[in-house]
């Protein structure tokens, strides 16, 4: 047992090693790669290129590599970018900038992969660099051979320079050019943009003229129709109109009729009123003025009647009146001229006898005024606020009796006493001359003023 | 190579390098063309047939009569 798993281990380790051994010496080329053996015994199998290689090229399978005798390099065939900004002068000397991007790949063929393998093999990464550089003077060479409207319209052109200038060169390297395009062109002189002008103010140009042409159209077409609606709508207006016209005609006739009718009607109402007023009011007026008319005359002539008896009557009784007046003012005038003259002769006589005997008369007043002497003698006494008799009431009486004796003896004293009595009252003295006596002229003016109104 | 038939993508005559697409090795590659007849032109679209290979991408052709 110790035996066979000794030998199971060995036999283990034995694949391992071999698994291992198969790794290192066999090597496979992916679809995008080549590979390159160079060595011991490898210049064999190519057909084409077999003597003057020194190395082996696999592509698509697997091959064994000795290691130590043989190296084994893998060239990619992948496609491969390169992007070109270089400035050049076209055909008719005009510069432009242009950007573009060359799209390439190493040939599929051995003599391509062999030309790559032995310029690019160590330098796969500096293979963009290297074509940029070839393809940018190419492509000056190119550009330098086309004009801008070919870089712009004329691709196969393009492609045809492209082919011409590179073939030979690419072939050289063992490249293979897929496509080359220009991205974008820069122009400093505007030569692109004026190229554009033309075509596109035409047809900036037509579009307006097409715009205006179908504006214009549409315009005639919709004052058309405007019209046809117009004269539509001004022949619907006449006929309405017309009608209207008519319809109106009839209904004034109609109305006009009514109006004859209601006219007709009113003068009769009028008539008929007129005839009824002018019996029932006219008529009776007429009787009531005529009645009127009638009793005012007789009225007036009956006033007048009685304001001719009422003058008569009051001048016959102002005449009677006038004829008693003055009788009885006569009567009064003879009345009072007689007892003037009797008072005359009164006051004559008394003159007389006052001029005869003066102290009588005095006297007789005295004895008339008596009291009233007595009485300002007291008033004397009056004036005095407190009076002392020493002598008691004999003393009184002795004071009155002088007084009054001084009364009785100054007869002077008496007449200015009077005299303040009477006032104006002449004094005793100018009583000898009579008074003036009334004048029968003024007793009669006095009559004949008093019966003038009723004269009158 | 030589005999193969192929399709003209570019165009060959007098100064030109052309191009036609050959069927090759499974897939189909672009070649520079080359007229036999310097003075023929051949536009782009006809067949060819390829009369001579020169390695290692240009081939010499001619209009096939069909």
């Amino acid at each position: 047992m110790p035996g066979t798993a000794a030998l199971a281990i060995a036999a283990v380790v034995a694949v391992v090693m071999m698994i291992i051994i198969f790794k290192m010496i066999w090597r496979v080329a992916e679809p995008n790669e080549a590979l390159i053996i160079s060595g011991l015994g490898a210049k064999a199998h190519n057909r084409d290129t077999a003597e003057s290689l020194g190395f082996k090229i696999v592509t698509g399978k697997g091959v064994s590599v000795l290691p130590g005798f043989q190296t084994c390099r893998r060239l990619s065939l992948d496609t491969r970018a390169s992007d070109l900004d270089v400035n050049c002068v076209t055909k008719q000397g005009i510069r432009v900038h242009v950007k573009g991007v060359v799209i390439y790949k190493v040939g599929d063929d051995f003599s391509s992969i062999a030309n790559a393998a032995r310029r690019f093999l160590d330098q796969q990464k500096l293979m963009d660099d290297k074509t940029h550089q070839l393809f940018a003077g190419h492509l000056r060479s190119i550009i330098g051979h086309l004009t801008v409207e070919d870089l712009i319209h004329n691709r196969e052109g393009l492609t045809n320079e492209v082919r011409t200038s590179s073939a030979n060169e690419m072939g050289k390297l063992g490249l293979v050019v897929d496509s080359l395009q220009i991205q974008e062109i820069e122009d400093e002189s505007g030569y692109i943009m004026n190229l554009g002008r033309p075509h596109a103010a035409a047809v900036a140009a037509a579009a307006r003229i097409a715009e205006a042409g179908r504006n214009q159209e549409a315009t005639v077409a919709e004052q058309t129709a405007e019209q046809q609606n117009a004269g539509q709508i001004r022949d619907t207006q006449i006929k309405k109109a017309e009608y209207q016209g008519q319809v109106d005609q009839a209904a004034a006739e109609a109305r006009q009729q009514v109006i004859l009718k209601e006219t007709r009607n009113a003068e009769l109402e009028a008539e008929r009123t007129e005839r009824r007023l002018e019996s029932e009011i006219r008529k009776p007026a007429d009787a009531r003025a005529y009645e009127q008319v009638t009793l005012a005359q007789a009225e007036r002539e009956e006033r007048i009647s009685y304001a001719q008896a009422a003058a008569t009557e009051t001048q016959l009784k102002a005449e009677r009146e006038a004829e008693a007046t003055r009788i009885i003012g006569e009567a009064q005038a003879d009345a009072t001229r007689k007892k003037g003259l009797a008072e005359a002769e009164a006051i004559k006589a008394r003159a007389d006898a006052l001029a005869q005997n003066q102290e009588a008369v005095i006297a007789q007043q005295l004895a008339e005024q008596w009291p009233q002497i007595v009485e300002a003698g007291a008033k004397v006494f009056g004036n005095v606020d407190n009076m002392v008799v020493l002598n008691g009431a004999d003393g009184l009486e002795d004071m009155l009796a002088k007084a009054l004796t001084l009364g009785g003896t100054g007869l002077g004293l008496a007449r200015s006493l009077l005299s303040n009595m009477n006032g104006q009252q002449p004094a005793p003295t100018s009583n000898g001359t009579p008074p003036a006596p009334v004048s029968v002229e003024t007793v009669e003016a006095v009559v004949e003023a008093k019966t003038d109104p009723t004269d009158k | 190579m030589v005999g193969r038939q192929g399709r003209v993508t570019g165009k060959i005559g007098p100064g030109l390098v052309g191009e036609v697409m050959i069927s090759i090795r499974g897939g189909v590659e672009a070649f520079y063309a080359h007229a036999v007849d310097p003075r023929d032109e051949i536009p782009v679209g006809s067949m060819v047939v390829v009369v001579e290979y020169s390695p290692p991408r240009t081939v010499y052709v001619a209009p096939t009569s069909i």
